[in-house]
């Protein structure tokens, strides 16, 4: 091998550790952005953050923002896609351990509980919301009722919960938990609502749905 | 660990494989009786009446959020 392709090979391995950094560096960027995205809002509301105050909690250049998800409504999108994401996994891993109704939907109150702000923001301006995080918001619905049936299956055949309308039990959790963190500063103010009132709620649900009382 | 194509679940057992064959991309939810891959119809169909099912949606509802999801798979991304 003479010295010339030798040059030529380490060039282009350069340019490869260069372009797998970038990429990287890329995706980091965009992380950090979702990241801020999601503390801002929680914090401030997910109408009325702004992309400006976004970018300075990340640390990037407020055109950075855009270069990475394009608009606001974007990035909303993709903060909902993420928390879908995240709770998908969660309950996957509880569902691999054989758990059962409650561990499920303690799993779920778990993932809740890691983005509260968020999650609490998205339940009180769900209505306001655009068409492609509306779909989002059922679509991260659909994957947790996923994780949940077979549980549910498994519990009415051995006789622990009642039979009744799926939707309807999904829908009566799912109003509960909302309520209470559409409210939580009246249930709970200056602390996390789920720490506070999620082991009493799951209790009680778990009574609603349970044959012969409290399971 | 692979994620189907067609709907993006995990596939980790051999339950999750259509007829147990884990050489293929998707799911057996997603898979007719013989094994073969449900084409878009049957795929929307099948999301949609999850939706109904699970969140109690009006069809039109739950079906605009299942075409949604299915843009974004790679099975069905090139689909009109």
């Amino acid at each position: 091998m003479n010295t010339k392709s030798t040059n030529i090979e380490d060039s282009h391995r350069t340019a490869r550790r260069a372009r797998t950094s970038r990429a990287e560096q890329k995706l980091e960027t965009r992380r950090r952005i979702l990241d801020a995205a999601i503390i801002v809002f929680g914090r401030d509301g997910i109408l009325k953050a702004t992309t400006a105050d976004i970018a300075k909690e990340a640390g990037v250049a407020h055109g950075s923002v855009f270069v990475h998800f394009g608009s606001q409504e974007a990035l909303v999108a993709a903060a909902i896609e993420d928390f879908g994401e995240a709770m998908a996994r969660r309950l996957h891993e509880t569902m691999r351990r054989g758990a059962g109704t409650r561990e499920v939907l303690a799993a779920h109150l778990s993932g809740i509980r890691e983005r509260e702000d968020f999650y609490a923001r998205l339940v009180a301006e769900s209505s306001l919301l655009s068409v492609e995080a509306k779909n989002d918001l059922v679509l991260m619905q659909s994957a947790i009722a996923f994780h949940l049936v077979p549980a549910i299956e498994a519990d009415r055949k051995t006789r622990r919960i009642k039979t009744m309308s799926l939707s309807l039990l999904f829908n009566t959790w799912l109003g509960l938990i909302h309520y209470y963190l559409a409210n939580r500063e009246l249930f709970s103010p200056g602390e996390s609502v789920i720490d506070a009132r999620g082991q009493e709620l799951l209790d009680h649900f778990m009574s609603l749905i349970s044959i012969g009382g409290k399971r | 660990m692979k994620l189907c194509v067609a709907c993006g679940m995990p596939m980790e057992k051999d339950e999750d494989f259509p007829l147990g064959d884990r050489t293929k991309d998707y799911c057996v939810h997603c898979a007719r009786p013989d094994g073969s891959m449900q084409n878009y119809d049957e795929r929307l169909a099948g999301m949609t009446s999850f939706i109904v099912t699970t969140q109690g949606l009006d069809e039109g509802a739950a079906g605009r959020a299942a075409k949604a999801a299915m843009a974004r798979l790679p099975a069905w991304k090139t689909h009109p």
